[in-house]
């Protein structure tokens, strides 16, 4: 049995756009958004992206788990990778900068110090980082609760993709769900069995060894199913030529306009950046002055 | 398996690459909270065995849309936005293990086992390097933060987890396809 994404059908604005003129905006959006690690255009983006996420009308109860999950991940990436180590941060943020604990972190019960190199411009940035990839995640994390699935495969080819590859694209945004499914099924088995998912020591190799348990079977589940999916699909003449689509997807002035500003958001972003020479790292006067 | 095109593209390789993008999405996303520390926000993923796996045992354009598409769901979905240059080096991890299809006869003579984990070092090495190097274009890197931050922790992850866990799917992938006799 397939199950299907976490989908609804639902009046709202968003809703009234043709996929193909969705995903249009979606990767304008992201391509602007990711020319940018400058707090003033993140602002303005972050805001377009969260009104972009409330046009879909969707209750926050259907999308808390996925925020659950990117907020997590972000917190994360923000915590080891910028304020930890600053790996996330380079490239970025210049060498050096406003150390937050120029003396170090005195240790209690000691004469100790601890140097933490964390500086006021990394925690600039991980703002930034939140501005940045919260507002990607707004506009990406709403795609499968918004948009109907049926309509994947018609969406891709009507976006100029090859037949083949539009309905590889389709059957693959299916088989997600019911991968994942299988995929819990199978955890719950190997617990039953006495597996530990979360089960410590052993190093790095015995850790990887750990996860065969469970990719193996899905793995293998999966194939068995697809060499009947693709014999029934052989059965029905799949690719013997042009296919034609149970959906059909038309136009309309609001698409237009969608497409329109969407355009215009790229390049308006792309001008800023490339020719205003705009929207690197900036971290604000009055921080530094605080700071000094 | 050895008359086969290398290139197909048939009903068979739309379901399997389908299937092999869905699968890495959803181990990938599983996986995705295991950050490796001081690298630039690359995750250990266990799941980047399976669109090798898939190059291997279905050929490279399975691999490279199982990477490619597994990748680009998996960031979607996990919030991490897209990431074209990531995604066709998984893409292309997956094509470059894949060159080794239908030039073995089974899966788990020793032979083969050691050729798959040769390819699986050069699909890891050309994929990650490719993403790799585009982060100096993307988010203007220079090459110590390129080779430090991003090349050598994604590299050596990827190879940990594809050199140990693709024989193990290649050796069950054996077990299934004596069974069904396909």
């Amino acid at each position: 049995m397939l199950v299907t994404w976490a989908y609804r059908v639902r009046k709202s604005l968003m809703g009234s756009f043709d996929p193909r003129a969705r995903w249009i905006f979606s990767f304008a959006f992201l391509i602007s958004a990711t020319q940018f690690w400058d707090a003033r255009f993140l602002v303005v983006l972050f805001v377009l992206a969260f009104l972009w996420y409330f046009s879909a009308r969707v209750p926050f109860k259907e999308t808390r788990r996925a925020w659950t999950f990117v907020w997590f991940l972000l917190l994360i990436m923000i915590v080891v990778n910028t304020i930890l180590t600053g790996g996330g941060a380079g490239g970025v943020v210049p060498e050096g900068g406003h150390v937050v604990w120029p003396n170090g972190i005195p240790i209690p019960l000691t004469a100790w110090h601890f140097h933490f190199g964390l500086t006021y411009e990394r925690l600039w940035f991980a703002l930034c980082q939140i501005l940045r990839i919260g507002g990607i995640s707004a506009v990406f994390v709403i795609i499968p609760f918004s948009m109907d699935p049926r309509s994947y495969g018609v969406t891709f080819r009507g976006l100029g993709f090859p037949d083949k590859f539009a309905y590889s694209m389709e059957l693959a945004f299916r088989y997600v769900p019911t991968i994942a499914r299988d995929f819990g099924v199978t955890v719950d088995a190997q617990r039953a069995r006495g597996y530990e998912v979360e089960g410590s020591g052993g190093g790095i190799f015995k850790q990887i060894l750990r996860t065969a348990p469970l990719i193996v079977p899905v793995t293998m589940n999966s194939i068995l199913t697809g060499e009947d999916v693709a014999n029934a699909m052989d059965l029905r003449c799949f690719g013997r030529g042009p296919r034609t689509w149970l959906y059909k997807l038309e136009y309309h002035w609001q698409d237009y306009l969608l497409i329109a500003f969407s355009i215009l958001l790229l390049l308006a972003s792309l001008a800023i950046v490339y020719g205003l020479k705009l929207g690197d790292f900036w971290v604000p006067e009055f921080l530094i002055r605080m700071i000094s | 398996m050895q008359n086969k095109s290398l290139w197909k593209f048939g009903t068979r390789e739309v379901v399997y690459s389908a299937i092999g993008a869905a699968l890495y999405a959803v181990l990938g996303i599983a996986t995705n909270f295991l950050q490796l520390p001081s690298a630039g926000n690359v995750s250990f993923r266990p799941a980047v065995a399976i669109p090798m796996f898939f190059g291997i045992a279905f050929g490279p354009v399975v691999g490279f849309i199982a990477g490619f598409l597994g990748n680009i769901i998996a960031d979607l979905v996990s919030g991490y936005g897209f990431w074209v240059w990531w995604d066709l080096g998984n893409g292309l991890m997956g094509l470059v293990a894949g060159l080794m299809a239908f030039s073995f006869v089974g899966f788990k003579t020793q032979g083969t086992l050691l050729k798959a984990e040769l390819f699986v070092i050069l699909g890891v090495v050309v994929g990650m390097g490719v993403a790799s190097l585009s982060e100096m274009w993307v988010s203007g890197a220079d090459i110590n933060t390129v080779i430090f931050g991003n090349f050598i922790p994604a590299a050596v992850a990827n190879l940990v987890n594809g050199l140990i866990l693709v024989p193990i799917l290649m050796i069950a992938y054996d077990a299934v396809v004596s069974r069904s006799g396909k």
